[in-house]
């Protein structure tokens, strides 16, 4: 019956085999990505021999086999390169804050922050003028304590019967306030927390003492103020803004 | 926590280091424009003081009329040089005074703001610096 069939109709092939030949056209072919290699320099320091001096160690990987932020790039030397890599991560969505740490002289997360395809170098530093427990993991005990200090919770001696109303005025106060997810990249970039670490209560912690006596619903405002009239707590701040 | 490990923990808090500060932070014109601040007004300060107990010390040595006379003296390199090593930290002090009241009542504090008042006071320290070497 083909024979009957009009030549002018467009036939692939009369092979049943042909789907290799004439798919080819259809299919990619990967192309493969050159390799991009860039260098690491990250702080390193040992607990388990104290005595060894923290030293900056260089990495090399390829950028074009990494994700795009620094995160992926420290689970890529930790997974492929040096395992005894450590450092603090969670949600790589820059909302739970374990990641801070000091990337070329700035401090912010290491999910978020981008990494520089430049040829030089990048370093990594763990957060500034803490005390480190291994690597890029700094002690926050002290960032803690003083975030408890300031009684970060809703005080209000007569609470009404039901819900604590609040005008969206009184709420929009507290916007840019709240959000802070306490990753301490603030506090730990201040000189003066750098130099008074023990007493001065820093920038993180500082505004979360005022979104407290911003806030419509607590009635302590003047108590929490009281908290804060000494010469250390809060009039360490030089108003530097680093 | 248990004593026992609170101890363990407490020798390891002994040995750990503390993370390089302003070694390896990004020299930023905030933390750069604040030292150098206070260090203009250290500065000034043992200038002031130096020269009151000074002239306390010493009236007749350091009274104004032997001080235009040795000055006087000075070839004009040197006079230019110390023009410039007096005028440059009074004028970045007083002027980034004025920034430090104006963040006092409120003003400017947004990073905008900080940058935008930080480089006007560069530039107006660089002038009035030229102008107290070349026309005072």
């Amino acid at each position: 019956m083909q024979s009957l069939l009009p030549r002018t109709l467009p036939r692939f092939s009369r092979s049943s085999r042909a789907l290799h030949t004439t798919a080819r056209r259809f299919q990619a072919a990967p192309t493969a990505k050159p390799v991009l290699l860039k260098e690491f320099k990250i702080y390193r320091w040992n607990p388990d021999e104290p005595a060894a001096k923290p030293h900056l160690q260089s990495y090399k990987i390829d950028l074009n086999q990494t994700g795009p932020m620094i995160l992926d790039a420290l689970i890529k030397i930790k997974n492929e390169v040096d395992p005894t890599l450590t450092f603090r991560r969670s949600c790589r969505e820059g909302i739970c804050g374990s990641c801070a740490m000091n990337i070329d002289g700035q401090n912010t997360l290491a999910c978020l922050c981008r990494i520089d395809r430049a040829g030089n170098d990048t370093k990594i530093y763990p957060l500034p003028h803490m005390y480190i427990v291994k690597d890029l993991v700094p002690d926050l005990t002290l960032f803690y304590k003083q975030y408890k200090s300031i009684q970060p919770y809703l005080q209000n001696d007569n609470p009404p019967e039901r819900e604590h109303l609040q005008s969206q005025a009184d709420r929009k106060k507290l916007d840019g306030l709240y959000e802070c997810i306490l990753c301490a990249c603030c506090s730990t970039s201040c000189p003066s927390y750098w130099w008074n670490q023990d007493e001065y209560l820093g920038p993180a912690t500082l505004m979360q003492a005022y979104r407290w006596i911003a806030d419509s619903r607590d009635t302590y405002g003047e108590a929490r103020k009281e908290k804060l009239q000494n010469e250390m707590s809060l009039y360490r701040c030089h108003t530097i803004f680093n | 926590m248990s004593s026992k490990s609170m101890e363990i923990l407490n020798k390891q808090r002994l040995l750990r280091p503390s993370s390089p500060h302003f070694t390896i932070y990004q020299p930023q014109l905030t933390w750069i424009a604040s030292i150098f601040n206070r260090a203009t007004g250290v500065a000034l300060s043992a200038l002031l003081y130096g020269f009151s107990l000074a002239y306390l010390a010493a009236p007749t040595t350091f009274d104004s009329a032997h001080i235009i006379e040795v000055v006087a003296g000075l070839p004009d390199a040197v006079k230019y040089a110390g023009k410039f090593v007096l005028a440059l930290p009074f004028a970045f002090h007083s002027l980034n005074g004025v920034r430090h009241l104006a963040w006092d009542m409120g003003k400017f504090m947004t990073v905008k703001g900080c940058y935008i008042s930080g480089y006007a006071v560069l530039g107006a320290t660089a002038v009035s610096t030229l102008a107290m070497v070349f026309y005072v």
